[in-house]
């Protein structure tokens, strides 16, 4: 339930994808692979278009130009919410649904679908929690908390593939390191991930490939070239983060 | 003193009343409740004499209503303000249900297919409608404006569209009844509403006077809901895009 063994399959690929976003380009020629059991690391700048990537993979956001393919048919072909639920998404704000964190992780779910407590548990277990916490109230878990719970309620659905947005961005050291070892062990599961992050240090110790975004385009490679190459770059990398704070963090559900 | 000019003077005598109040305590409203009351008096005079008219003249009864439904839209509308297709949706959103409504009573004889029945009950139907859906559809994108990471969720955990929309239409549907709600359940209690007052002053029986009073009423409940489900109903669809995407109308991002 919590992840499923798809080793051998395909996973995302994007080629040579293109959005622009209220007339502006974001992203102007993005090709990668984003293999099942694997993590792959989306490291740039805010703003430089990692969410709006994201969203392209789960068609939140449809692609003007190119083609996301998911074990190789054309996700555009695909019925969305049933590729969104293999397809999975945890936004960075981690936002609570009403209720419980029971009602979050059952939420949605189908009639193929186990929402027995057992399997709740193992979703929670998955993301770091125990099931002290199914009848708690969501919306007062605190930001770290909230994180791993939307990480569990993604899981719920059994996703094949899962995309976090800055995963890390509210929590502490430790917990960020939690929740990396969090991403190794689903991979090792046999779930692929694509995690977009700023946090070079995190990603370097969680990737298995990596891939830089620099004025919309995609430069892919193995994790220690590409962090690395960025890692120098650090002086244009952070004056671009703090130019480009607030310009992507709005893509979500809307274009 | 004839009955007339006791009216006409207990009225002047009350609205001076509050003007030269509010001039007392410097609240900077006299002048505004002057001219409240002057353009009320002058507003009400030439309805009055317009609804004279169209008594005379029946046809014009129609001309009357729809009147009442464009202003009814253009306020409305404007409420909406920025919203593709905001006056149209208002439009949709007041005549149908107000219109059906006032229809249905002429036609079950619940009052006399008269312009003397037919106008006031579609005048009180009209401002239901209206309310409701300013309300409605204002509630509705308020929470477009602020409800977008919950709308992604939802999304994102396989709902189609309008499945992640529905609790947004809900709240504002259950917000912008709340008026006719709380007007159907007081009613006696706190307030004599207009059509009771109107036809107790007018010389008909207190049971006459309730009973009339509550064929308007529960009209009212079932105008203002249909008409609060048909605003958000369109502002709902006016959102979804092909792949079970949700754009939110650019009337909800100011």
């Amino acid at each position: 339930m919590v992840a499923n063994a798809h080793s051998g399959g395909e996973g995302l690929e994007l080629r040579e994808v293109a959005l622009a976003l209220a007339g502006r380009p974001v992203l102007r020629d993005v090709s990668c692979a984003v293999p099942k059991g694997r993590v792959t690391v989306v490291v740039a700048p805010s703003g430089a278009g990692k969410s709006t990537l994201l969203r392209c993979c789960n068609r939140l956001l449809e692609v003007d130009r190119g083609r996301v393919l998911l074990d190789g048919a054309d996700v555009a072909t695909l019925e969305a919410t049933a590729l969104r639920r293999r397809v999975g998404l945890v936004g960075q704000a981690a936002t609570m649904l009403p209720g419980s964190v029971r009602d979050n992780l059952a939420y949605g779910l189908r009639d193929g679908d186990d929402a027995s407590d057992a399997a709740l548990t193992r979703a929670l277990a998955a993301a770091g929690l125990d099931a002290s916490f199914l009848p708690r109230a969501a919306e007062r878990l605190s930001g770290g908390e909230r994180a791993r719970v939307a990480l569990a309620r993604a899981l719920t659905r059994g996703p094949e593939l899962l995309l976090l947005d800055e995963p890390t961005a509210a929590l502490d050291a430790a917990a960020a390191a939690h929740v990396g070892a969090t991403v190794r062990a689903l991979a090792a599961d046999g779930l692929g991930l694509l995690v977009a992050t700023h946090d070079l240090g995190w990603a370097a110790a969680i990737a298995d490939r990596a891939l830089a975004l620099r004025d919309g385009v995609a430069i892919s490679g193995a994790p220690a070239e590409i962090i690395g190459a960025v890692d120098a770059n650090r002086g244009a990398f952070d004056a671009d983060s703090s130019a480009h704070e607030t310009s992507d963090g709005g893509a979500g559900a809307q274009r | 003193m004839s009955q007339a000019v006791a009216q006409i003077a207990a009225g002047v005598a009350f609205a001076g009343g509050a003007a030269l109040l509010a001039w007392r305590y410097r609240l900077g409203l006299a002048r505004p409740l002057a001219t409240a009351a002057l353009r009320a008096a002058l507003q009400l005079a030439a309805v009055g004499a317009l609804v004279a008219l169209v008594f005379r003249v029946p046809a014009l009864a129609v001309a009357f209503v729809a009147v009442m439904v464009v202003t009814a839209t253009l306020t409305a509308g404007g409420r909406l303000g920025g919203l593709a297709g905001a006056r149209t949706a208002a439009a949709t959103a007041i005549a149908l249900p107000a219109l059906s409504a006032t229809a249905i009573l002429l036609a079950v004889g619940a009052f006399d297919v008269s312009a003397r029945a037919a106008i006031p009950t579609a005048g009180i139907l009209i401002g239901g409608a209206m309310a409701a859906t300013t309300l409605t559809g204002r509630r509705l994108l308020e929470a477009l404006a602020t409800g977008g990471d919950e709308l992604e969720v939802r999304l994102a955990l396989g709902d189609a569209a309008r499945v992640a929309l529905a609790p947004l239409t809900r709240q504002a549907i259950a917000t912008g009844l709340i008026p006719a709600i709380d007007q159907t359940r007081s009613v006696g209690l706190v307030t004599l509403p207009g059509t009771f007052v109107g036809l107790l002053l007018g010389g008909a029986s207190p049971a006459e006077a309730a009973r009339v009073q509550l064929t308007v009423l529960l009209a009212l409940l079932a105008v203002e809901l249909v008409a609060a489900v048909i605003v958000a109903e369109l502002i709902a669809r006016a959102c979804v895009r092909a792949g079970e995407r949700i754009v939110v109308p650019e009337a909800a991002r100011r």
